[in-house]
């Protein structure tokens, strides 16, 4: 074990689905970084980081909204921790744009009426697990080994996308989500659509594509043997999660995966009590699987 | 009383668009010792080189600057013009004025003014310069060739037939090379084996060639003319001159399923092997890591078994010392291994693609074994993983090259072209079969290529996508193809049974050792550095060193056997002279001022620092000072810069110079 003696203490930014559609992802991240003594000070005021509406209305307000969240956040101390994929992946956004096109810094600092703020690190909760607190450090904090356990890691297309922003892992081939898993125990199946995209926002405008997308997905964890599904963005869990039941009507299948955020099982594996993972508002029921691999 | 002559070029526009060059020339005029000052649009053409040469005698100069660019580009142009004009050439100083001034500023007053400067310090710098007599160096009429692939060979042939010894050292039990491996050759798909293998024979009883086989590189000392190659000959455990190449040994020998690299991995050999039947030498060599009498001490089967008694399991490896007057570097490529992400490399891997673990997803030159009448399957195009003839197939171009988000931004070159062969090989031998190719861009140029491309689509029926593949998986037995079709603007997914990936051409492994042990220079990719790219292409910046083949970069087999060519020609150049003049930027010690403390004997990279005793009349020894051997000596003046009594001084660049240069600011 390598003990580190340093406190993590991180801002932390939920973004609105963590306060909605995604509570469970909120209550979950709370509940492990409690559990495993990292800091999380909410950032104070935050609002909505403008998401894929507005960046494909005015790319201007896309980059101002982030901008003002990442100055609000340079009030608490710390890095900045996101949860949501799509939040990480706008804020990251944001930063290379701002480093890397003077007149967008100009016309953004114009907006937020403040410096560009450049200097908040934006990290994402797989991060902090895998690299700031440490897969050794992680894997010492299990109470509850996940073993049996056959997880599919989806990343979506955010996560790794597009090069040189997130730089999170490798953009096509990543492994920091196995890693962290491999850390609690759980065995990875290796399966094809890891990073295929699972329709994201078409689920209101063209819910068809959706389900063709995200039964690809469904399919493929299932053909390689998973019993359950890790995701890291809530719509990407809303997509597979949600929808999963109108999947299997209208593909005549029947799949009954799970579908996790990567906070709850991380949780379930450091000793978070089972019923501070918001596991009840899933739509597919994790119970029976977590009973049958004795993990509750 | 200097009389120095200014000479200011325009370089075209290349000068003159930021310099005001014929205000320059007259306020150089003005400076004590200037006698005489113009412009001129290219000084260094022949009206430019005559004006200067008219100038000397005219006006009977005795030193000259020529501003214009840098002295890499035409020092030696313009010393060459003064020498011819009866001056010594190292009364001729270059002031830089284009590199250092004219393309590097936009304000025009700023960069004229910047410009007078550079030429003034030069003005105070030639002052100082003495004449400097030209060293002569014997030259041995030995080449050294490092490299047994068809550039290697190509020159080594060349070079040979020029009545010159050539040392041959190659890495592999067997010359050869990768050509050796292709099945067939574009744009005339004539038999790459029955093209090569006659000229690995020419190689080994050529009586000019010496063949180091199964050798490596040790240390490379000495320079032009007169290089020292240790090379190591690796323990081979066969007696080269008793092993009559029967291959009892190898039928005998019990180990028989050790992947072969020269079948890509798909064939086997024993541990007593050639790499191929139509190897050369036609010599084995023990595998000593799989070998059972070296892991166990037991078996010895092959030296029961060789009648003339060849195999040594006692043999060690041996170092040979070998005089050579020039080295011709020849080591070739090797392919991007893209299953694994190789350590400390800004390169990354390509885990999406699933190579290395889809045993179908084979790379380019393991469809050249498939497809070679001499290959594992005897020409059958056959899947890795259960034997089954392909029917779907899909080739996938550019996979590494021109990938900037992976690391590596050039273009492979050859990959367009075997591609579009390998369609036309597949579908020589699987006629039911369709062959699709996902590209970026088909580049063709080369005599007969593009039209060579066009078959391909148009009579051979390979079905081209524009666009590229973002994953490949395996599903059954079948691989999903994930691709964009850029020309319609749709996803296309293809179900093949066998992927080729067309990986991006690299130097070979190791060659930054080597550019480190002969002191040539190489690129970020560790591709060997020419010395000019146009005008000095199969030369290295370091004197008596050139290059052929694709350890340059990417280069097709006629490109290659060019540059071979090219390269043996400047070697027989430089075999022409019995004596090579080089430059005399040497170092010279004065001896009354060394005190003996060889601190420049510790930092020459050239090893020319040696002790010399100073004895009185009687015999008795004074004191032991440093000596600049000046035909070693690389002009480098770290030695200048190292001594703590400022005993030690560069001709040329001496610190006189220097401070003269310094203080004209």
């Amino acid at each position: 074990m390598t003990a580190s003696k340093k406190l993590l203490n991180y801002a932390y930014y939920p973004g609105c689905s963590l306060h909605a559609s995604a509570k469970e992802y909120d209550i979950s991240t709370r509940g492990v970084c409690k559990v495993l003594k990292i800091g999380l000070e909410e950032v104070p005021d935050w609002f909505c980081c403008g998401a894929t509406p507005a960046h494909n209305v005015d790319e201007l307000l896309s980059l101002s909204l982030c901008a003002k969240n990442l100055s609000l956040a340079e009030e608490v101390e710390g890095d900045l921790a996101v949860a949501c994929a799509a939040c990480f992946s706008r804020l990251k956004t944001t930063q290379h744009h701002l480093r890397n096109n003077d007149i967008q810094r100009k016309q953004v600092e114009t907006a937020i009426a403040a410096p560009a703020p450049l200097g908040k690190k934006v990290k994402h909760m797989l991060e902090i697990l895998a690299k700031d607190y440490g897969l050794d450090k992680l894997a010492a904090a299990v109470t509850r080994p996940l073993t049996g356990l056959k997880v599919a890691c989806y990343y979506g297309c955010l996560l790794t996308r597009p090069p040189d922003v997130p730089n999170l892992d490798c953009v096509e081939a990543p492994t920091i989500m196995e890693d962290v898993l491999n850390a609690v125990g759980a065995e990875t199946v290796a399966w094809s659509h890891r990073l295929e995209c699972c329709g994201a926002n078409f689920t209101l405008s063209r819910p068809g594509v959706v389900l063709q997308l995200s039964n690809a997905i469904l399919d493929s964890a299932k053909a390689a043997g998973a019993d359950c599904i890790l995701v890291a963005c809530p719509l990407c869990h809303g997509n597979l999660d949600i929808r999963q039941k109108e999947i299997e009507g209208v593909y005549n299948v029947s799949y009954g995966l799970p579908i996790f955020y990567i906070t709850q099982m991380v949780g379930l594996a450091v000793g978070v009590p089972a019923t501070r993972l918001g596991l009840e508002s899933m739509m597919v029921n994790p119970l029976p699987l977590l009973k049958e691999k004795n993990l509750l | 009383m200097s009389r120095i002559g200014v000479f200011v070029c325009h370089c075209g526009e290349n000068i003159s668009r930021t310099v005001d060059v014929e205000r320059v020339a007259q306020e150089v005029g003005k400076l004590p010792g200037v006698a005489f000052a113009t412009d001129y649009k290219y000084m260094c053409s022949d009206p430019g080189q005559t004006l200067l040469k008219k100038a000397i005698q005219e006006q009977h100069l005795s030193h000259i600057v020529v501003a214009a660019c840098s002295p890499r580009m035409h020092e030696k142009t313009f010393r060459k013009a003064v020498e011819a004009a009866g001056l010594n050439p190292f009364l001729c100083e270059m002031a830089n004025i284009r590199e250092h001034c004219s393309w590097v500023h936009e304000d025009k007053e700023e960069a004229t003014v910047k410009a007078i400067e550079i030429v003034g310090m030069m003005v105070e710098r030639v002052k100082k310069n003495r004449v400097l007599p030209t060293i002569t160096v014997p030259v041995t009429k030995r080449c050294l060739i490092i490299g047994g692939g068809i550039a290697g060979i190509q020159a080594a042939l060349d070079i040979a037939d020029c009545g010159h010894e050539v040392v041959l050292v190659e890495r592999e039990p067997s010359i050869g090379g990768h050509m050796a491996q292709l099945s067939e050759t574009f744009p005339t798909l004539d038999c790459s084996q029955c093209i090569m293998t006659p000229k690995m024979v020419d190689v080994v009883n050529h009586p000019k060639i010496k063949l180091y086989s199964y050798s490596e590189i040790e240390q490379v000392e000495g320079y032009i003319g007169n290089f020292q190659v240790t090379i190591r000959k690796k323990a081979r455990s066969v007696i080269e001159e008793k092993c009559t190449g029967c291959g009892v040994c190898m039928e005998k020998c019990p180990v028989r399923k050790i992947p072969n690299k020269f079948d890509c991995n798909l064939g086997m050999r024993p541990a007593i092997y050639v790499p191929f039947p139509q190897a050369v030498p036609n010599t084995p060599v023990i595998d000593r890591e799989n070998c059972i009498k070296f892991k166990t001490g037991k078996c010895g089967l092959c030296q029961k078994v060789c009648g003339p008694g060849a195999v040594d399991y006692e043999q060690e490896d041996t170092l040979i010392v070998e005089p050579v007057g020039a080295i011709v570097v020849a080591t070739g490529f090797d392919l991007y291994s893209i299953d694994e992400k190789p350590k400390g490399s800004p390169i990354k891997g390509y885990g999406e693609f699933g190579h290395g673990k889809i045993p179908d997803v084979i790379d380019g030159m393991t469809f050249e074994r498939l497809a070679s009448a001499s290959g594992p399957t005897g020409g059958k195009i056959l899947r890795p993983s259960d034997g089954r003839e392909p029917k779907q197939i899909v080739f996938i171009q550019c996979v590494g090259s021109r990938a900037r988000e992976k690391g590596i931004s050039y273009c492979s070159k050859v990959c367009c072209m075997y591609t579009a062969k390998h369609t036309m090989l597949y579908h020589h031998k699987v006629h039911d079969g369709q062959a699709y190719v996902f590209f970026m861009d088909a580049r063709t140029p080369g005599k007969s290529y593009d039209e060579f491309w066009r078959r391909s689509i148009e009579e051979e029926e390979a079905v081209y996508i524009r666009g590229m593949v973002s994953r490949l998986y395996q599903k059954g037995d079948k691989i999903v193809v994930m691709g964009s079709d850029i020309a319609v603007g749709v996803q296309v997914e293809i179900e093949a049974d066998m992927v080729v990936l067309a990986t991006a051409v690299q130097p070979q492994k190791g060659a930054d050792t080597l550019a480190q042990k002969l002191g040539i220079s190489y690129d970020k990719y560790n591709f060997y550095s020419e010395a000019h790219a146009k005008l000095r292409p199969v030369e290295c910046a370091t004197a008596g060193i050139y290059l052929a083949g694709a350890c340059q970069g990417p280069k097709d087999i006629p490109d290659t056997v060019s540059q071979a060519s090219a390269a043996a020609a400047k070697v027989m150049t430089l075999f022409a002279k019995d004596k090579l003049e080089r430059e005399p930027i040497v170092a010279r010690v004065r001896e009354a001022g060394c005190v003996g403390c060889f601190a420049c004997k510790k930092v020459c990279a050239y090893g020319a620092v040696e002790e010399k005793e100073i004895r009185d009349r009687q015999g008795n020894l004074i004191k032991v000072v440093a000596y600049v051997n000046p035909g070693v000596c690389g002009g480098c003046g770290t030695c200048q810069a190292t001594c703590p009594s400022k005993s030690v001084e560069l001709d040329g660049y001496t610190d006189e110079q220097i401070v003269a240069m310094i203080e004209a600011l």
